[in-house]
């Protein structure tokens, strides 16, 4: 079993969800994403648009942030998610240079600060240090929401399919642009994307073989717009699961 | 329809053009930048010392790796007091990490050359021993020496190792770095040297002048051919190069590496054959400009790592 995620940038609308939910999810703090839209401009005829392009930890095979890590904080589950244990970190700061995408963040103490700042916590970074605690002076990335996985496979569910055990991002985006599943298996819908719509990786040259594949629009290219459905949410047919997630914390806040 | 810019999406404007790396230069990052320098420092005077049986040059080169180097590279950790996890038992990660390595040959390095420096000082120095336990000081002494020697070599070449390997800054990532450093450190020793032989004594300046001189010549082809490479490389690799001749950093380069590190220690090194020897004062001179230079080598090559951008001009078309 090896995790994959595959983007369909066309069908990507920029709403941001998928930065939101990761935030919630991992109660991060506000200067960190570990979910990030990169945002750039696409000039065609004088006409100047802004589009965006999703990027997180590829959970690469080949990944240089586990070789350079002195420690072994970083490395790889059996399932191919590329992890940190914070415990074993000592923030040597090493991996955050040699990840050719730029995905990783060493939290320093001036990143941790409040929401407001010289005002109280708010209950959300309260909540924080009860159910996601980062520990200043380690490195951070995205990990493919381990931790639902974990909890989801006991229960016999299905990650991609099931929601409880599915990326928050993968479940929020109003766009079904993110999908998830096990590389493993030619019949997970992962892979038939990969080999129906030829998707492609970030940077295939760096030789990382990243997890991460994404298909139509070409990177930058005026091809990557958003599709009239995605961009009016008339196939959403569920709620956003960060409105439910916000729901779930508030209620145990209090 | 007409699209404007979104204010909104500035935060992750963000690898879509050659970002600097920060973590090692900038704010704690300084802490490596002065680290690095210091182990270049230490490391090549110890090794000089140890290669002319200078007890004094060994003790100063030793103290500023363990005394100084370390300790600077401990207080940048962001865990420092779980800095033996980096250490063999207890991790296996020498086998790909140069950071790992780099922890692993500095602590040999600290055993080793303490050894060195206790047993070269009773056979300097003798109090009276019986001569079987001068004889088994010595055959410690040598091999205390040799091990001592080989880990502070490999303490020296690590550092260029370390970012050698980083593809994602393709200025870093060329196999000639680690020999810039390292050649940059043997100089940096010898003129170290330079100025212990004249506090102390028992060196011959004369020759350790006539070896800087041969190894700043190299220095110079090598910067020059490392800068070379770099501009016939990568568009992030050439943007560090031209940044360090014509950019931001042409000051530090200019006039911390080539005039201060190379040029005037090169001069005063060959001034005895115009100008016959010279005087006390102006080899001090020459040793403080050659250190100052080690501080903006290291600081040149660090400000300037760019990394490789995500998205770029060519990708769009
Ligand atoms: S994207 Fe970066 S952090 Fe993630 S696995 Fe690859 S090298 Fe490591
Ligand atoms: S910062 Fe932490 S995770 Fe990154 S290389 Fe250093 S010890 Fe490993």
């Amino acid at each position: 079993m090896k995790w994959g995620m595959v983007i369909d940038l066309a069908k990507c609308m920029r709403c941001h969800g998928c930065v939101a939910a990761c935030r919630i999810e991992h109660f991060l703090p506000f200067s960190i994403a570990w979910v990030k839209l990169i945002a750039y401009e696409v000039e065609d005829k004088n006409v100047v648009d802004v589009t965006t392009y999703a990027v997180r930890c590829n959970q690469c095979k080949e990944a240089p942030c586990i070789d350079v890590c002195p420690t072994e904080a970083t490395h790889r589950r059996d399932d191919g998610i590329v992890d940190i244990n914070s415990d074993l970190c000592i923030g040597c700061r090493y991996c955050v240079i040699a990840c050719p995408y730029q995905n990783r963040t060493f939290l320093s103490k001036d990143k941790l600060v409040n929401y407001f700042p010289n005002h109280a916590k708010t209950r959300f970074e309260k909540m924080r240090e009860k159910k996601y605690p980062h520990q200043i002076g380690t490195t951070e990335k995205c990990n493919f929401c381990a931790e639902r996985i974990d909890e989801g496979l006991p229960k016999g569910l299905k990650p991609g399919q099931d929601r409880a055990a599915t990326p928050a991002c993968v479940n929020t985006c109003q766009a079904r642009a993110l999908t998830f599943g096990d590389l493993d298996d030619p019949n997970s819908e992962v892979s038939k994307l990969i080999v129906e719509r030829k998707a492609t990786q970030l940077h295939a040259d760096y030789g990382t073989d990243p997890s991460v594949y994404y298909v139509d629009g070409k990177i930058g290219g005026k091809s990557n717009i958003a599709p009239e459905d995605a961009r009016t949410g008339s196939h959403i047919k569920e709620f956003s699961s960060v409105e439910k997630r916000a729901k779930e914390i508030f209620s145990q806040s209090k | 329809m007409q699209h404007t810019r979104r204010q909104w999406m500035v935060q992750h404007e963000w690898m879509v053009k050659p970002m600097k790396q920060t973590e090692w230069i900038q704010g704690e990052g300084v802490l490596v930048w002065l680290s690095e320098v210091f182990s270049s420092l230490g490391t090549g005077l110890y090794l000089v010392s140890i290669f002319l049986n200078n007890w004094w040059g060994a003790l100063i080169g030793y103290f500023i790796v363990v005394g100084i180097k370390l300790p600077l590279h401990f207080v940048y950790l962001g865990r420092p007091f779980r800095f033996w996890r980096a250490l063999p038992p207890f991790t296996g990660a020498w086998r790909t990490s140069w950071i790992a390595r780099g922890f692993f040959f500095t602590t040999l390095y600290a055993g080793f050359g303490l050894i060195q420096l206790i047993t070269s000082y009773l056979i300097l120095y003798p109090t009276g021993l019986d001569s079987s336990v001068v004889n088994t000081i010595f055959v410690v002494d040598i091999t205390a020496k040799i091990l001592a020697g080989i880990t502070v070599v490999l303490t020296a070449i690590y550092c260029g190792f370390m970012m050698s390997f980083c593809k994602s800054v393709p200025f870093w990532n060329t196999g000639m770095l680690p020999i810039v450093i390292m050649n940059a450190g043997i100089a940096d020793g010898l003129a170290l040297m330079i100025g212990v032989g004249l506090y102390f004594g028992g060196v011959d300046v004369m020759m350790l002048e006539a070896v800087t001189r041969i190894l700043l010549l190299v220095n110079i082809l090598l910067i020059a051919t490392y800068l070379l490479n770099a501009t016939y490389g990568t568009d992030t690799a050439k943007l560090s190069a031209k940044e360090l001749i014509s950019g931001k950093n042409a000051l530090p380069f200019w006039v911390g590496v080539a005039i201060a590190g190379i040029a005037i220690p090169l001069a005063v090194s060959l001034a005895p054959y115009f100008m016959g020897e010279v005087s006390h004062s102006v080899q001090i001179f020459a040793i403080v400009c050659h250190t100052a230079g080690a501080f903006a080598l290291k600081y040149c090559i660090l400000n300037v790592g760019y990394y490789k951008p995500l998205l770029y001009s060519e990708m769009r078309k």
